[in-house]
């Protein structure tokens, strides 16, 4: 008997041991997770920026105060700022002279910067013919270099900035002329070709509307299909086909579901491609079985005591379900919605189907624009050559892992609040 | 009535209508309930009369439960259940297809076995039945109908300062009265009570007792019990059930002292049940 105890404390305490090394274990692999993902990202929430006396020189822009409206705005869109920069790179560097060695010194200043110079004279024409320091945007090359991710020590050939380009940048920062501040273009911008011009904004919204779209469509529909099936569908083999194919399309994988979605909304419905509306309605398809499989087994939890409570003052079937099943059921139902949306978020394969995968540059401004999400932006920037975008990647997980978690901490806020004791 | 045939004295469980106190607020007439292929309650005949307390007393599974919950048609919500036979209310039959459920729910109230106040405010689950029936709209009206339904299911003195407390916070004796309350917030006619005191403690029963002897007069009751003692203390009428039969059914301090049935008999001592 006294054996046979030891023997059982003993195998408690071995369980135990196992349970902690696993929590453990699972701690460490986060940590290293999070760790790796935020070591290479937190670079792309940094800019550097390069400090330069930009003249705006009239000759070159043409005179503004005659000009009006539409005219003014051609007038502004005609000019050479390309020529402004490299008077004012040219100004710095007086010593550089031949067409290659002039255009390898513009390259050092972000090919923006002359969108910037743009909205600087829109804004202030005062500005006309005099001389301003400005802060530019600096190319990703010089931008990765202030980052320590480009080797000096390699030969030149195999390097992106040559050895002269390095000088400059050298005596740059010599001066002061090189700072390196928050990157608000990663936050505020769409898609780029170039690294230190793209931002997240635009797959951000992008995700924003499909989820939107996708929990509009799937919620209440999985809710009343949950409802009916579980409160007023007659027990039959009928039915049981439903229940047995809604669990199976659970675990049908996404792509099917962007086939069906590039079949019907695409091809029959003759929807707009690339759109959130059509994501959105693509998702909402995969999502739906979570959400009855979810609404449903929450449904079931709710005691029948309080539908017989609630039918024994009379109430209807139909009060039965809104005034006690639906309220006591609700924080189950949000749970499920929760992990469905957590999942749509992520996805990325039916999206390919229907076109989510375009290169975009604009922030979509309804639900028909072009846009792209989260997860296919990382995609599209994972298989970007230059290595400016690797910082972005990392950058844009971990926005999307911030919109993650603002959503489930969203869910867990509603299902206290709409949480009852029974 | 079925009755093993060896009883010659089949007669007198059937209460003469001449007697006075013979009103039948509800009357139940050849009942057949079966659960799928079983069947639970057999050909039974029992009026439910106003201003008594009748007493559904057996052994478990006899029957009784099912049986008072055909009085509010509770059996429809189960798809194996079937009822068979006719039962009245006030010379009306429930089942006829002008009377709406709803409304018989209204009018023939349940308490369950266990509390099961609604998770809500001790005022809302007063005030919900009356609130879906549109008896009473918002504010003093409706003040008025918590405070008197609570007043006489005996709970008003404890529950005054905390009405906007859930009422499954209280204590199982106070959610089982609440639950009257509930039921009697519709100003029913009939109550039917299914083992009210099985799961409460003796005092919890004392007090729920003691509110069935007060509410007596006002509802016709029905309750179905386990305790023959308490059937004996509030009961003026007593049925008998047993494997789905009604055995015998008369006043109850008949059936106490002097059944008629030998199956009465033993169950009353104690011989089996």
């Amino acid at each position: 008997m006294q054996a046979r105890l030891t023997g059982r404390n003993a195998a408690e305490l071995r369980f135990r041991l196992y349970g902690l090394f696993a929590i453990g274990a699972a701690i460490a692999t986060l940590g290293v997770l999070l760790f790796s993902i935020v070591g290479k990202g937190y670079t792309a929430f940094v800019q550097t920026e390069i400090l330069l006396d930009v003249r705006f020189d009239a000759a070159a822009i043409g005179d503004l105060e005659d000009l009006e409206g539409e005219g003014r705005r051609a007038a502004l869109q005609r000019a050479d700022y390309g020529a402004l920069l490299r008077e004012s790179l040219r100004e710095q560097f007086p010593d550089v002279e031949g067409r290659t060695a002039i255009r390898s010194l513009t390259a050092l200043v972000s090919t923006g910067a002359r969108a910037m110079l743009r909205e600087k004279i829109a804004d202030d024409p005062a500005l006309l013919d005099r001389s301003v320091p400005l802060w530019l945007t600096a190319d990703d090359e010089v931008d990765m270099l202030m980052k320590g991710q480009i080797a000096r020590d390699v030969p030149e050939s195999e390097r992106r900035l040559s050895d002269v380009q390095l000088a400059w940048v050298d005596a740059l920062e010599a001066e002061g002329r090189i700072r390196t501040v928050f990157n608000r273009t990663f936050l505020t911008a769409g898609d780029s070709r170039e690294p230190e011009l793209a931002g997240v904004w635009g797959a951000l919204v992008g995700s924003f509307l499909t989820l939107a779209v996708a929990l509009g469509v799937s919620f209440p529909i999985g809710v009343l299909t949950a409802v009916y099936l579980e409160e007023f569908a007659p027990k039959n083999r009928w039915t049981d086909l439903v229940e047995v194919n809604i669990n199976n399309l659970a675990a049908v994988p996404s792509i099917v579901y962007g086939l069906l979605g590039l079949a019907v909304f695409l091809n029959i419905l003759q929807l707009p491609r690339s759109a959130p509306l059509v994501g959105g309605l693509t998702l909402a398809l995969m999502t739906l079985p979570t959400i009855i499989i979810a609404a449903r087994s929450a449904i079931l939890g709710v005691p029948p005591s309080i539908r017989e409570a609630a039918r024994g003052v009379g109430a209807s079937p139909l009060q039965v379900v809104a005034h006690h099943v639906l309220p006591l059921a609700l924080p189950g139902i949000l749970t499920g919605t929760i992990i469905g949306m957590a999942r749509a978020l992520g996805e990325t394969a039916p999206l390919l189907m229907v076109g989510m995968v375009a290169f975009i540059v604009d922030v979509p401004g309804s639900l028909t624009d072009a846009a792209t999400v989260l997860p296919v932006q990382i995609f599209l920037w994972a298989d970007s050559p230059e290595r400016g975008f690797v910082e972005k990647v990392s950058g844009a997980i971990l926005v999307l892992m911030t919109f993650l978690l603002l959503m489930n901490a969203g869910a867990i806020v509603m299902r206290q609040k709409f949480e009852k004791r029974w | 009535m079925l009755l093993a045939p060896s009883d010659s004295e089949a007669e007198v469980i059937v209460p003469e209508p001449s007697t006075e106190e013979f009103r039948p607020k509800m009357n139940a007439t050849a009942v057949d309930v079966y659960y799928g292929d079983t069947h639970a309650v057999k050909k039974v005949d029992l009026p439910i009369l106003e201003g008594d307390v009748t007493a559904l007393i057996g052994p478990s599974g006899c029957g009784k439960s099912t049986l008072l919950r055909c009085f509010n048609r509770m059996n429809d919500a189960i798809a194996a259940c079937r009822v068979e036979g006719e039962i009245t209310l006030e010379g009306r039959s429930i089942f006829d297809a002008e009377i709406d459920v709803v409304e018989l729910r209204a009018r023939v109230g349940m308490v369950f076995q266990k509390p099961n106040p609604f998770p809500k405010s001790v005022y809302d689950n007063v005030a919900y039945g009356p609130r879906i029936h549109g008896i009473a709209r918002k504010g003093p009206e409706m003040d008025a109908i918590v405070a008197s339904s609570l007043e006489r299911a005996g709970l008003w003195q404890e529950v005054k300062d905390r009405l906007q407390e859930s009422g499954t916070a209280l204590s199982g004796g106070q959610q089982q009265r609440l639950c009257i309350a509930r039921a009697i917030a519709v100003d029913p006619e009939v109550i039917l009570m299914d083992e009210p005191c099985s799961a409460l403690d003796p005092i919890a029963t004392a007090k729920i007792e003691e509110l069935i002897c007060e509410l007596r007069g006002r509802f016709a009751i029905a309750i179905v019990t386990h305790n023959m003692q308490q059937a004996a203390r509030v009961s003026q009428r007593t049925a008998f059930f047993h494997l789905g039969e009604l055995v015998e059914y008369g006043r109850t301090e008949d059936i106490f002292t002097n059944p008629v049935q030998e199956r009465t008999r033993d169950y009353i001592t104690g011989r089996y049940g």
